[in-house]
């Protein structure tokens, strides 16, 4: 490849170029790489509160403890489960809240806040609102049980159904957001396709089918890849409903670090942990990212 | 992880403000001191103590913070505030159980210095029990607030009309549960037979050593290394297991925190409780309480044949290692230390004395009249272990219990998970 020759003016440009973005990348490596560097090398430490008198350099013997113990996997089972769950649920009800909201309804704003509300909301009351739900002497689903002449359920002590009412909590949480991403989406496809192919004598499925879902391919990528990250590091809810019970059979990877980190002060540990789910989360964004790239690159 | 970021920006907000404070309090402005509660050690009753604390104490006032339901909530987030250093909090109050981890994080301002000479003669006057929790390696790492331990709270009303005696075994409690529920189910469909703690919570951990000590078995043996005789725990666990065969206990006992038994009982929907003093004022004075004067209090039951078990409670004021205003601080914990405040808040709050002669008080008693057999079931409650890992113990416990409980592990199962992860931290 030949050297491109960069005049004096050119390279007074780049100079400037690289000072405007200087404060930007400062502040990232404060706040992003400064922190996950800290953690790498914490999690070569054993650091635990509790035991002062043993902190050190380790190297990996933290993550040698996590190959061996049977609670990482588990709560990395759990998490995988979630997001093998709640993804697909929040992108179908997401589409769903979507096609809805794109109908040409007079009075839009129910509608908007129908969509923001759960968005708006902080996950843990999310969680509250919903243990009260699936509470066993007061809550509704079980009162609506009863009014169909269905026993009472233990919902959030039966391992199976904690884990469908966790499932359902997050779904209807996190479909808002999927909802809003794939709305903006639906609003950007030109209505002339819609009227070309109603011309061509298009049924209402096909139309959806050939039309809507190719166009919406880039926001679904989108919607995925957000709701896979943050489903990865799912916390909040099952926290608020369950506390990772019955036994540890909702813990979740995220709730396990924060047990270890915040509950037990194992920091060293706790880091390893944290580490371990942050290649998680790279490695299936990265499969994402490779689709979408191969989708560009075919035009 | 969000949200203890979210904690620790609002703690650094609050160290600037402290910061920016401090010259101006040199120069005789008052010193403003944070006191860290949770919500059910009364924050109200702290609130009027203060108050008379800062009326004598005009250079001082001292504000409330108040945190997290359970014991294990508070200490996720004071965790929080103190591994980052944080000198936001002045003064905590603590469960029992902490006070060897906080020694061994440096999180307590031992207080020997600031007792002097009168340290020993100060610490004599506590209970036993609350004198050997707060001594850590020979120092003083809190003074205790006020004691507790785990009754049986019964519904006074019910026992009389079906004739049956408050239950000295836990058989007795089991035939007398099973009476009462069977002769009321038409009547009040909601009541339930007997509660305790069953939530991946603290209080859980009493759940399995109540039983566990009352068949006169140990968790750990006099070294502190883990004692747990399998076929004893099984039997002790087998406890919980007949009295959900028979319906006594509620079908949800695993979602069960300790202040829900007593939102329960207080609501008349309960006719047998383990539960802690604190809940006895509750029902005698909430403007809610469906159950007043209709309560008793007693030892909890033994098994047949053996003594009675029950575990110490109760709460201690440490002064933070990082606090600004160590002086102060620790004035004010010798005075929420102190006989005065034991009476003001057996009387407030039933909370239990620390102060043996307080239960003799008469204004006491007259507020709560069980207090008289009371001091003898404190001086008899048997600590939880003491060690610097307790929150390892503890979790272990309290997982594989709430397992056990909401019939996902076997007994078998819940023993040897509870073993295989207490063996390395107990030894």
């Amino acid at each position: 490849m030949a050297r491109v020759r960069v005049g004096p003016l050119e390279r007074a440009e780049r100079r400037l170029g690289y000072a405007l973005l200087a404060p930007a990348l400062l502040l990232l490596a404060t706040v992003v790489l400064y922190p996950i560097a800290t953690l790498l090398w914490t999690s070569t430490q054993q650091l635990h509160l509790a035991q002062p008198w043993l902190e050190g350099f380790v190297g990996w013997e933290n993550y040698a403890r996590a190959m061996d113990d049977p609670r990482f996997w588990s709560s990395l089972g759990t998490t995988l489960i979630y997001v093998a769950v709640t993804v697909p649920g929040a992108i179908l009800c997401g589409l769903g809240l979507a096609l809805l909201a794109n109908l040409p309804f007079r009075v839009k704003w129910p509608v908007r806040l129908g969509l923001l509300l759960p968005w708006a909301l902080p996950l843990v009351f999310a969680g509250l609102i919903f243990r009260w739900f699936f509470e066993y002497e007061q809550g509704l689903v079980n009162a609506g049980l009863g009014l169909l002449g269905i026993e009472k359920q233990r919902w959030l002590s039966t391992p199976d159904l904690a884990f469908v009412a966790t499932c359902a909590a997050i779904v209807w949480k996190s479909s808002s957001f999927v909802a809003l991403v794939l709305l903006a989406g639906l609003q950007a496809i030109p209505a002339s396709l819609y009227e070309a192919a109603a011309v061509d004598g298009a049924s209402a499925w096909q139309r959806f089918r050939h039309v809507t879902l190719p166009m919406l391919r880039p926001a679904i990528v989108v919607a995925l890849i957000f709701r896979t990250i943050t489903a990865i590091q799912t916390f909040d809810i099952p926290y608020a409903m369950t506390g990772g019970g019955p036994g540890h059979s909702t813990e979740t990877l995220a709730m396990y670090v924060h047990r270890t980190t915040i509950d037990v002060l194992d920091f060293g540990y706790g880091s390893a942990l944290a580490a371990l789910m942050f290649l998680l989360s790279l490695a299936l964004t990265s499969l994402y990212i490779r689709q979408t790239r191969r989708d560009e690159g075919g035009g | 992880m969000r949200t203890s970021m979210r904690i620790g920006r609002r703690a650094a907000l609050a160290g600037m403000a402290g910061a920016a404070l401090a010259p101006a309090a040199q120069a005789q402005a008052p010193v403003t001191l944070r006191i860290f509660t949770g919500g059910q050690q009364r924050p109200d009753v702290m609130r009027r103590i203060l108050d008379v604390f800062q009326e004598r104490n005009p250079g001082i006032r001292a504000e409330v913070e108040v945190g997290g339901a359970t014991s294990d909530q508070q200490q996720q987030y004071l965790n929080t505030v103190l591994a980052s250093r944080d000198s936001a909090l002045d003064v905590m109050l603590i469960d029992v159980i902490r006070p060897a981890q906080w020694a061994a994080a440096r999180w307590a301002e031992p207080l020997d210095a600031y007792l002097g000479a009168e340290r020993d003669a100060v610490m004599a006057r506590y209970l036993p029990a609350y004198r050997e929790a707060n001594i850590v390696g020979g120092r003083v790492m809190a003074l205790p607030y006020f004691a507790d331990a785990q009754f049986l709270y019964f519904r006074r009303d019910l026992l009389a009309k079906h004739q049956v005696a408050p239950p000295k075994t836990w058989d007795e409690l089991s035939a007398g549960a099973q009476k009462i529920l069977a002769a009321e189910a038409a009547t009040s469909p909601s009541l339930r037979g007997f509660a305790t703690a069953g939530a991946p919570i603290e209080g859980t951990v009493c759940t399995f050593l109540v039983p566990l000590w009352g068949m006169g078995g140990a968790l750990t043996d006099a070294q502190g290394k883990l004692a747990l005789d399998q076929a004893q725990a099984q039997r002790a666990l087998g406890l919980w297991a007949d009295l959900r065969a028979k319906n006594v206990t509620p079908a949800n006992l695993a979602e069960i925190a300790t202040d829900r038994i007593r939102v329960d009982m207080q609501a008349g929907n309960l006719i047998f409780a383990m539960q802690w003093g604190y809940a006895w004022n509750r029902f005698q004075n909430d403007a809610d309480s469906q159950v007043k004067d209709r309560i008793g209090v007693v030892p909890l039951p033994s098994f047949a044949g053996s003594a009675p078990a029950t575990c110490v409670g109760g709460w201690q004021l440490a002064v933070s290692a990082f606090s600004r205003n160590k002086e102060a601080a620790v004035r004010l914990v010798r005075f929420l230390s102190s006989p005065e405040v034991s009476k003001m808040q057996a009387i407030a709050a039933s909370h239990l004395p620390v102060f043996p002669e307080v239960y003799e008080d008469a204004a006491v008693l007259a507020a709560n009249p069980w207090f008289r057999d009371a001091r003898a079931v404190v001086l008899g409650a048997r600590a939880r272990p003491v060690t610097p890992r307790y929150a390892e113990v503890s979790e272990a416990i309290r997982t594989s219990m709430n397992g056990f409980l909401a019939g996902t592990r076997t007994a078998d199962q819940a023993l040897a998970e509870m073993t295989q992860r207490l063996t390395p931290v107990l030894r």
